[in-house]
Formats: C-alpha cells, structure tokens, sequence
C-alpha cells in the first residue's frame, strides 16, 4: 500500500479548475440579449438586388434616434433569400428575448404568423392615426387577418408582367411595341428569338421550381393560372364561397403546359440555372443588362435593380427595357392578368413597448419615407398622397404600365395554409421543368398533397 | 469534500480485469468526478437534452408558424406512419445510402487505404508532397470546399475542361448527376481521414513481419493482402465506421453544391431533415425525419461499440 | 491487433503526415528486385495521378485569386492583378468575420482540449465502476449526427435566451466535438506510462500535480491533435453559427462566404478566390505549424488503434 500524501490543496485546485470551466460554461449563458425596453428592434431583408428596405430603416434609426435621444433602433438586416429569411424570422419569433418588434413581412404570411401568435393586432394604434386614412382599401385588406383586426401596414404594392429587351427584339425582327395577345404569341415570339438570336440570348424567363420558392409560385405559374380564368370560373386555388381549395382545375393542367412549352422547348434557360436560387438576382444585375435575356416574367419593381441607387446602376435600362401586361391564355376577357403582393411591416406580440414600436412604425410609413420606398423599391403605392407627389411622379421607375394594371390584378388566397400549398405549386412545376412529370400527372400530385395540407374535408373539386 | 476516502482495493473496484490498471485510484468521488464534470455537463446539456427533445418533437404536429405553432398538438405515432409512407423518406434514405457507399466506403476507404499502402516506404518527399495534397484537401473549410466544387463542376468549368482537353463531350455534373458530384466532393474532403488513419495502422505493423515474407518470396501484393490487411482489420473497421458516422450527416457540402437538388435528386436524410422541418416549418416531421437519421447513425454507432471489444474500451 | 499491456510505454505511434517517414522504415536496397523496382514506378506513377487530380479542384483557387479575367476554368492568369485581394480585404467582409471565426473555432478548441483532458484523466487512469458505459456512450455519441440535433439545440438556445451568444455557440461547438476528444485524449494517456506518476506519488504528489506536471507535458501531442482536429472541424461550420448567431457582427467567415458567394452563384470568381485562399489559410498554417513541431509524434495512430 502506498502512503496516501495530505491532499487538501490539491484537490482544491482540480475543483478551482473544474468549477472554472463549468463557471465559463454558466457565464456564457449570460451574454445572451437582454430585452432593453427603450429599444425597437426590426428585422427586415436585405438581398440580391432588394435594398430599398436597408435604406428605408437605416434612415427611419437616424432620424428616429435623432428625434427621441433616448430611444434606440435596432436593425436586423438579415441576408438571405425570401424563404430563408421568412425561416430566420419564424425561428426569431418563436423565441422571447430574439423576437423583433417590428417584422418586415411579406403579405401572404400574415394570418399565418398570426395565427401563429406572432403578430400584435395594430387597432388601437391604426384607428388613432392620423395618416390611416391615406390608405387605400386594398392596402387594409392585404393585412386584416380572418378574425377582423388588422396585423400590419402595407408599405406598397406592385404588380407582375413581362419585361422584354426592345432592343434584342427588334434585332430579331420582332414588331415594337411588343404587345403579345395570348400565350402563343409569348411562345412564338421566343421561338423566333431562339432561332434568329442564336444561343447568346435566352429568349424567355419564367420563374419555376422550388428553390425560388414563393416567387415561382406567383410570378411564375399564378400569373398563367389566373390568365385561365373564363369569366368567373377557373383559374383560382381557392373557393371564396365555399371556403376551400380547388383540386382538379384544367387551368392548372394548361398553366403547367405552358411551363413544359417554354422549359421543354428550350426557350429559356437551362434548368439548371433556371433552378438557381438566385436566378433574378443574376437575370436582373446581370443576363438583362448584358443584353442575354430577351422577355422576363416578373415584378413591376425590377428597375430597383437597374435605378441609380442600386448595387449595379444600369442607366441604358429606360432606353432599353419595356413592361407589358402579360396576356389571358386565348386572350379573353379581361385580355391581361396580374398578380400583386407587396410587403408590409408588422408588429411582433412580443413587443417590448408597442408604444414605442408604433412610433418608429409610422415614422417609417410617414409620406416622406413611404415615397422613398416607393421610388427606391420601385412599388406601386398605397397611400393616396404618393402618386401626386412629383418626387414620385418624376421618379425614372415609375411605370404607368404596372398602376394599370391594378385594374386586372389578383391576390394570392393568403389564408394560413396557402405558404405550404404554394410550396406544392413549385414542386409541381420542378416536376414537370425536369421530365419528371407530366402536366397531367403533376398536377393530380399537388391535389393529393393539398388534400393533405387542408385536409379532405376543405378541397373541392373546379366547377363542382 | 472530505479527503479521507479511500479506494476499494483494486479487485473489486476494476470488475471484470483483475489484471487492470496497476494501483487502484486513491480519492474520493471528487477526484474523478470533478475533472468529469465539464465534459459532462457539456454533453448532457447539448446531447441529452436535444435528443430526448426531438424525441418528444416528433410526437407533435409543432410548427414554426401557423396555428401548431401556438398550440401544437400531441399526435401520437402520425408522424411516423407519414414517414414510412412518405416516398420522400425512402428516396433519401436510398440517396443517403448511395451517398454513403459511394463516398464513404467505396470512395474514402479504400482511396485512403490506397494511398497509405502506396506512400509506404517511398521517399520521403514523395511522402510530403502527396500527404500535404491530400490533406490539404481535408483542411479546406467545408463551404469553400463546396464551393470550389461547383466552380470546378460547373459547365465551364475546370472538369470539363479537362474533358474536352482530352476530347470527350462536357457533362452538366451538378445538374446530371447531382449525387455523384457530391459524392466526388466529399471523396476529396475525406480521404486524408482515412489516410491518416490507415497509416497511422501500418507504421504499427512492425516490418520484419512484411520483410520476412518477402525474403520468402511473396510478392508485393501477397505481402498486403495475407500480412498487412489481416493485421489492420481493426484499423480499417474503426476507420470505416467512423467515417460511416461522419457521411451519414453531410450537410454543408450538399447544400452548398446542390441544396438538394434538381429536384430531390441529392436531398439525402440531413438535407430532409432541414427542409421539412426550418424550410417548411414543419418541426414534427422534420424532427421524425431527424430521429430516423439518430436511429441509422445510431445503429452504426452501437455496431461500432459492439465491434470494438470490451478490452479496447479500458 | 492486441490491447496495449496496460502501462507499457507506448513506442511511437505511426509516421507524421506531413513530414517524411523515417529513414529506418525504408527497406534495405539488397532485397530490391526489378520487378519490385517496376512495382515502385507504377506506385510513383499512381501517387502522382493522384496528386494531380486532388490538385485539380484547388489549382483554380490559385490562378483565379489573381487573374484579373478570371473564369471558372482553372487557367494561369491573363494579366496579374491584386485587385481581388483588395476586394476582399475590408473589415466587414473579412476582418471581422475571420475574427469571429478564430474566436469560435479558437475557443471551442482551447475548451474541448481543456475539458477533454480533464475527463479523461480519471478515464485513464482511475478504475471506475461505470467507466465502460460512461466511454461506450461517448463513442455512441461520437455517431450522432449534430445536423439532426440542431433544431432542438436552436429551440434551447431559443428558450435559455443564448441566441447570438458567441460564448454559447463556442460552447455548442466544443461540445459536439467532445466525445471524439475525450476518446482521442484517453488513448493518448493510455499510451503514456503510469509508472512515472506511480513515483510521483510515493514522492506525495497528488493527482492534480501528476496530471499537470507530468501527464500534459507528455500528452501535449495528443493535445494539439485534439486541438488541431476541433479547430479543422469548426472551422469551416457553416450550419450551427448560420442557426445560432444572428447579428452581422458575430457571424463567422464560413458564414460571410455563404451569403456573399452563395447568394450571387458564384458569379464574382475572383474575390470568391480570393476569400477562399484567405479563409483557408489560417488553419492551414496552424497544421502544418503543428505537424512541423511535433513531428513523428503528430498523429491518429494512438487514437485510432485497432
């Protein structure tokens, strides 16, 4: 047996640097935020080409700050595209000290973040205002959620058409103004483009698939879907009336034809690239200034990526590029379709101060800040005292095309369920962009996933 | 604490090998415990806990926005019926055994093997070059390694050029064949694992063994298959399963070259797990699909304990 | 391969990587025969190809990083140029950022070192009634895929208010590569004579100075290749700082790469070089630095044992 040494000391020091690294442990739980009332915090998106909203809050801290000396505005620009921000922002939510007090948030996702609990109803502090009248109606009804109360502020709109190069179409001996009546002529026009133009130039952009998420949903194939329509029936996802999603409709089937036409035809770009998430970021800074990109399908906001403020100012883009309202199918009434969306800013029921939250929020929403969005964000706007303003009015992005349209727009159904059942639409088209699918067989797929989103009992089939 | 405890005798403290550590441990619970404790804390913390978390997850129709997200629901096995059901879940767990074969055992193992059984006994600064290539490899953080490989399997990229150097037709790798481009990806990252490990196993053999085969008349390769294989079978089995563990749960690579896709054509189990459940917000099924992608390394993993018989673990 | 007699000091384990095998290991030139000389010339032959086409893949961060038209192909530069570097080189796209990834892969390795030695001290050495389970588990652990356990992790965080806490992120990190740790440091201690500590003792030394002044000097081998095999692994994680950190700020080069990269498809060529080439450069140099120092003694053999 060995002769044990007094040990008291030393095991005093296993314990000092045992209890250090668990200490290290426990102090590292500390510096976690703590929730400092005087400070708002608002997470919005900053990507690709979309900076008007970095812009917008930066200026609403300076002047916020300068305003209320003791208040703080804190911004959380988050870096990613549209669903993986939508992904950081749920995750933000769920959690207590992280949750932010104001949202930028896209439109659709409103009722289901508040029926998530999310979302702070915005009543007390809407009906007050004094500016709440210079809303438009259509701005009310994109963020009332289903129980009535109203969960946010648009701060524009837009809408969707067919951006073509003047240019490259004229070249290729193309009639301008191009005003194509229905979806043979897109179709024909491309081909003429692709023969005449050769492989430098990709004739026709449709957004599809998954990895551009809700934009291939709305820009690309609801902007088909809704021009099915013959006069009421056809061409929606959702029944009003009778308060479920349609399955069966044939104009899903064509809308999906017409993916097939332009991906299997080789009119656009190859899948692959297609199938980038970041496709428009590159179409918009990079394939349309370049002169590679004849027509794209896409938003009336597009020339924020060209504008003076932008990250790559493309000043040719006035000279060059031309918006038309994309065309129904055959061209029946009422002959042009649209989507319109547009982003809101909302405000989180965790808000540490909703006072304070509300202030920062209709300072941001002021006439001064909602023209700036307006002209750098290339939005249609909502409230009634932009338009006549001729900061507006002058502001080379302006497109009278695109206010028109208005006239002929949708809406998405932006019930809870419609952000999985739009993931379901991309799929379909991915199916049907990579010959995994037929139009057919793709779209009886995406009626028995809805059925499995809403549940049997809230489909019904088109026409029945 | 009081110092004054004294160890059992050694016999009956060690259990099953008498034969044990000379000198049984003096001290007190203390003495033990407490430089265990950090890394105990840290692994219940962080392991524990999200585990039986996820376990419990995925009896819920949690969500991360939507009504489940404010009051989800228990819905008792729903979400592994789904999962069985799901062809989704098949195909990746088909993609992520392709994956694993192919860039694991095939790919890894036996490259790596290879390559310690080649830089055997060559000169040394062959020996530098090539394991500093190699490692290199290994060293690269894993989303640049991503994105080299899409710069380097892209259409115009460095492969094809090869290819047409050597006049065959250019392949649209990553969107062909998204999962064989992964698989070449994670080759390159992981071999020099493998590399190391199997030379650490052979400079362990000790060289009369091998020379005296020789001198017997056994060529090269009889040398390697009946003396050097035979005696690194633990090696490679631990190896082997390590690297089983580690592929099982690639992520960064795929999503950095493929996301998945086109398609689903690379998500393999990670790549599911992440979409259903932070993509879709469907936390339930993402965290079924996660407790199945536990379960597979799981299994692995206790093979691998099994393997390694109870007088490695000492 | 049979169990190391327990406190038989270990020989040395296995030839470095990155250093030359030792002269003794090379085969007498007399049993060389010219078929053997021909098998050695296809072994040149196959390294070499080898060599190559790990090469490859890298060649382009070279030539790219300073070609002033750079392509995805990877050819020698038309015209040289810094300007990429410059690009780069600002302190919100990589100072910071590479700050952050030191501080994050730094401390989770510096901890998992410290922690990992700690534990398995008394695993080394101590006879311990649970210590089978206790290792069995860790080496399970070892298996369980981090990817699968990061949205309860992001939950926890969520809910114990550690979300973009860089000490908790550090934290998470070293814990997912402790288990590895522990067993790699056990079998490293096993390997180091217990006879040297038994003197100690009848000296009266307690554990705590065996452990310190005897055992980490000697295990300081193992200890870099623990700390060298944590720093590889977290340096390049993308996944949980991309879950777990939030503000610009904090967020780590393999997270900055992504979102500036990524998000324009790899479109600017050259400062995506660029960064890489700077990016991967610390945790090369720490490699190769470690296995310059330790020489022989820098390896997997002692913990990989079969």
């Amino acid at each position: 047996m060995k002769r044990f040494a007094i040990r008291r000391r030393p095991r005093r020091a296993i314990i000092a640097a045992t209890t250090a690294a668990t200490l290290a442990a426990a102090l590292a739980g500390c510096s976690g935020d703590s929730q400092d009332p005087n400070t708002v915090t608002i997470a919005y998106q900053k990507f690709g080409s979309f900076v008007a909203a970095d812009t917008l809050f930066k200026k609403v801290k300076k002047d916020f700050e300068a305003a209320n000396p003791d208040a703080t505005v804190e911004l959380r620009a988050i870096e990613a595209p549209a669903e993986d921000y939508q992904t950081q922002v749920n995750l933000m939510n769920q959690s207590g000290s992280e949750a932010p007090d104001l949202i930028y948030e896209d439109s659709f996702t409103i009722n289901q973040d508040a029926d998530a609990g999310y979302l702070r109803p915005l009543d007390e502090y809407w009906d007050k205002w004094e500016d709440a009248e210079r809303f438009n109606e259509q701005a009310d009804a994109a963020v009332t959620g289903l129980d009535g109360k109203r969960y946010g502020a648009l701060l524009g709109t837009d809408t969707r058409g067919l951006w073509y190069n003047k240019k490259l179409l004229e070249k290729a001996g193309v009639k301008t103004p191009w005003e194509p009546k229905d979806w043979d002529e897109i179709l024909e026009t491309a081909r003429t483009l692709k023969s005449k133009l050769g492989k430098d130039v990709i004739p026709l952009h449709v957004p599809s698939g998954q990895p551009q998420g809700e934009e291939a949903s709305m820009q690309g194939f609801q902007m088909l879907h809704t021009g099915t329509a013959e006069g009421d029936s056809g061409g929606l996802l959702f029944d009003e009336k009778a308060k479920k999603w349609i399955v069966g409709d044939p104009g899903f089937v064509d809308s999906l034809e017409f993916v097939k036409s332009v991906y299997g035809g080789d009119l656009s770009l190859d899948e692959q690239d297609a199938l980038n998430a970041n496709v428009s970021t590159i179409n918009n800074e990079q394939r349309i200034p370049d002169g590679e990109l004849a027509i794209s399908m896409n938003g009336s906001w597009v020339p924020q990526a060209w504008i003076d403020s932008a990250n790559k100012p493309w000043p040719e883009w006035q000279d060059t590029m031309e918006f038309v309202p994309m065309p129904t199918k055959d061209g029946q009434d009422p002959g042009a379709t649209s989507l319109s969306g547009g982003w809101t800013l909302a405000m989180g029921a965790k808000a540490t101060d909703p006072d304070l939250s509300w202030k920062v929020m209709a300072e941001a929403m002021n006439q001064e800040n909602a023209t700036k969005f307006a002209i750098e964000g290339a939005q249609v706007p909502v409230r009634d005292d932009i338009a006549d303003d001729p900061k507006f009015s002058k502001a080379p992005a302006v497109n009278d095309v695109a206010n028109e349209l208005i006239d002929v727009t949708h809406f998405r159904p932006a019930y809870s369920e419609y952000p999985k059942v739009s993931i379901a639409i991309t799929k379909a088209m991915e199916a049907v962009m990579l010959g995994e699918a037929s139009p057919a067989e793709a779209a009886k797929t995406y009626d028995e996933e809805v059925a499995k989103i809403v549940g049997d009992d809230k489909v019904v089939k088109a026409g029945g | 604490m009081a110092s004054t405890t004294v160890a059992a005798p050694e016999g009956r403290k060690g259990g099953t090998r008498p034969s044990g550590r000379p000198s049984a441990r003096r001290g007190g619970v203390a003495s033990w415990l407490l430089p265990l404790a950090p890394a105990l804390f840290l692994m219940l913390v962080f392991f524990a806990g999200p585990i039986i978390w996820t376990v419990w997850v995925s009896f819920t129709n949690a969500a991360l926005t939507g009504v489940n997200a404010a009051q989800p629901e228990f819905v008792g096995l729903a979400n592994f019926t789904e999962l069985f059901a799901d062809p989704k879940f098949r195909e990746a767990t088909l993609l992520t055994v392709v994956f694993l074969l192919g860039s694991g055992v095939v790919g890894q193992t036996v490259l790596g093997l290879g390559l310690a059984l080649l830089l055997q006994n060559r000169h040394p600064a062959a020996r530098m070059v090539v394991s500093t290539v190699v490692v290199g490899a290994w060293v690269v953080p894993e989303v640049v390694a991503g994105l080299l490989w899409v710069v380097f399997l892209e259409r115009e990229g460095g492969l094809n050029g090869v290819f047409e150097f050597l006049g065959a037709a250019p392949v649209n790798w990553l969107y062909t064949a998204p999962l064989f481009a992964v698989i070449l990806a994670n080759v390159w990252k992981g071999t020099a694992f493998s590399m190391m490990t199997y030379s650490a196993g052979l400079s362990e053999i000790p060289s009369y063994l091998k020379e005296a085969a020789r001198v017997d008349g056994a060529s090269t390769l009889q040398v390697v298959w009946h003396i050097v294989l035979p005696l690194l079978r633990r090696t490679i089995a631990t190896t082997l399963m390590l690297v089983t563990l580690q592929t099982v749960q690639v992520f960064t690579l795929i999503y950095v070259m493929t996301a998945g896709g086109p398609g689903e054509r690379s998500t393999t189990l990670p790549l599911l797990m992440y979409k259903e459940a932070l993509q879709f917000g469907d936390l339930g099924y993402g965290t079924t699909v996660a407790l199945a992608l536990l379960i597979v390394a799981g299994l692995f993993s206790a093979a691998y304990v099994k393997m390694l018989r109870p007088e490695e673990v000492r | 391969m049979t169990a190391e007699q327990p406190g038989r000091p270990r020989r040395g384990p296995g030839a470095s990587l990155a250093t030359a095998g030792r002269p003794g290991r090379t085969l007498p030139k007399a049993i060389t025969s010219p078929t053997r000389a021909a098998a050695s010339t296809v072994a040149y032959a196959v390294l070499a190809a080898v060599t190559i086409v790990f090469l490859l893949p890298l060649l382009w961060v070279l030539f790219a990083s300073v070609n002033a038209e750079p392509s995805l192909r990877a050819t020698p530069p038309s015209q040289f140029t810094l300007e990429h570097f410059e690009a780069v080189l600002t302190p919100e796209t990589m100072f910071i950022p590479l700050w952050n990834s030191v501080l994050l892969s730094g401390g989770a390795a510096v901890t998992t070192v410290v922690v990992s030695v700690l534990a398995a001290y008394p695993l080394s050495r101590f006879n311990l009634r649970f210590k089978r389970p206790l290792l069995y588990t860790m080496l399970f652990a070892t298996g369980l895929p981090v990817t699968a356990i990061m949205v309860p992790v992001y939950s926890m965080f969520v809910q114990a208010n550690l979300l973009d806490s860089r000490g908790a992120t550090t934290l998470f990190l070293a814990a997912s590569s402790l288990p590895f740790g522990i067993w790699l440091m056990k079998n490293f201690l096993d390997g180091i004579p217990v006879e040297l500590e038994e003197a100690a003792w009848v000296d009266g030394a307690s554990s705590w100075q065996s452990l310190r002044l005897l055992v980490v000097p000697l295990a300081a081998p193992g200890m870099a290749v623990v700390g060298i095999f944590t720093l590889v692994m977290t340096w390049g994680n993308f996944f949980v700082p991309f879950l777990l950190l939030k503000s610009p700020d904090y967020l780590p080069a393999a997270v900055r790469i992504y979102s500036s990269f990524g998000q324009y498809g790899a479109i600017q060529y050259g400062a995506l070089a660029a960064y890489s080439l700077i990016y991967s450069l610390p945790v090369i140099l720490v490699y190769i630095a470690a296995s310059r120092a330790l020489g022989s003694k820098f390896t997997m053999g002692g913990a990989l044992k079969g």
